[in-house]
């Protein structure tokens, strides 16, 4: 690139503006990729706490829906499953972490009564009644562990993109600006070295034709006089008439 | 904009959570899941009115390439599985890509010398 560009104070210029740019925001994207990452940090142990506790919850509702089918059958525990009339639903609202919009969801209708269930308290066991209490804790924790790790994906994102920012201007542009830089002033300074080269030498030349000018002049007069000293004089006759 | 969760997985699997009253679901059995899991996951994640897709870890073998690529890096909606695995699927590998070291590594050896 240091090639491509033609070595004007002009160029140079532009190049200084576009360094200072540069270096400027390299300095706000390295601060903006750290404070990510110390937010990621914070995130990341919430998710360990959401998964550990996830999967307590899903080993608890898998025994208890065992326990129901074992008991009560797989049929029974399956048209229980097929009455439920109430179903959980979620809402999403975002916030801004340094830029990156994460999802906050909350969740309506996932804890229910036995009453809201649907099915009848007749038919089935108290089995079943808590197979459908433990999974709809379950869904509770899957509602969280979402929550956190949308913002994990979409923060890792981030991150990635601002690294990629981040390396691109440290080793790619800024050098190649520097270089541009460089290479301008050198050239720059090159050709002032051989303006002042160039003038002393026609400084030089001007002196020496003056030299020669002078030298000349005074040859001139110097035979001038000479001529006329070698001249006889024209007021006398010829001797002796 | 209120939506809804969905499971994806076989009709073991899905049957606890109609319990609690998901009702978008897609029942693949074990011995059709090389076959038909891809639709079902991609249907789910092509809806529009979920928001959250459960699935179990295992599953997560049976996807074609493309499909699990999908599901690991999807956000609207986020995949969330569960089961054998610490979870997080290829969120391990998206960290180590873009933090530079494996955070989830040292809380594994962790867990593993408190046992």
């Amino acid at each position: 690139m240091a090639k491509d560009v033609k070595p004007t104070r002009k160029n140079l210029m532009e190049i200084e503006d576009r360094i200072e740019l540069s270096e400027r925001g390299h300095g706000t994207l390295e601060k903006k990729r750290d404070g990510l990452i110390m937010e990621f940090m914070d995130i990341l142990d919430k998710a360990q706490d959401v998964r550990g506790d996830l999967a307590d919850d899903y080993d608890q509702a898998q025994r208890k829906i065992n326990m129901a089918r074992a008991m009560e059958g797989d049929v029974a525990v399956r048209g229980a499953a097929a009455a439920l009339q109430e179903h959980p639903e979620i809402t999403t609202e975002s916030k801004n972490i340094m830029g990156v919009v994460v999802p906050q969801i909350e969740s309506s209708r996932v804890s229910k009564d036995l009453s809201e269930r649907g099915y009848g308290i007749m038919g089935t066991s108290a089995r079943i009644d808590e197979a459908a209490e433990a999974y709809e804790d379950l869904l509770e924790s899957i509602i969280l562990a979402a929550e956190v790790e949308t913002a994990m994906k979409k923060m890792l994102r981030e991150i990635e993109t601002t690294k990629r920012r981040v390396n691109a201007l440290e080793f790619k542009l800024l050098p190649d600006l520097y270089d541009s830089q460089e290479y301008i002033e050198q050239k720059l300074e090159e050709q002032e070295r051989e303006e002042t080269f160039r003038l002393k030498k026609i400084k030089e030349k001007k002196e020496q034709e003056e030299k020669e000018a002078r030298e000349a002049e005074a040859d001139e007069d110097d035979i001038e006089i000479d001529e006329a000293d070698m001249e006889p004089p024209a007021t006398g006759g010829v001797p002796g008439n | 904009m209120s939506q809804e969760i969905a499971v994806v997985g076989s009709p073991e699997f899905t049957t606890g959570f109609r319990l609690a009253g998901v009702r978008r679901f897609e029942n693949v059995p074990d011995d059709e899941k090389e076959s038909e899991l891809d639709d079902a996951v991609t249907t789910a994640l092509d809806d529009e009115d979920v928001g959250i897709v459960v699935m179990h870890d295992d599953d997560l073998d049976h996807l074609s390439r493309n499909v699990r690529q999908n599901v690991e890096t999807s956000v609207e909606p986020v995949v969330v599985t569960i089961g054998s695995g610490t979870g997080g699927g290829g969120l391990r590998d998206q960290i180590k890509r873009a933090i530079g070291i494996d955070l989830m590594e040292e809380d594994e050896e962790e867990d593993s010398d408190s046992e």
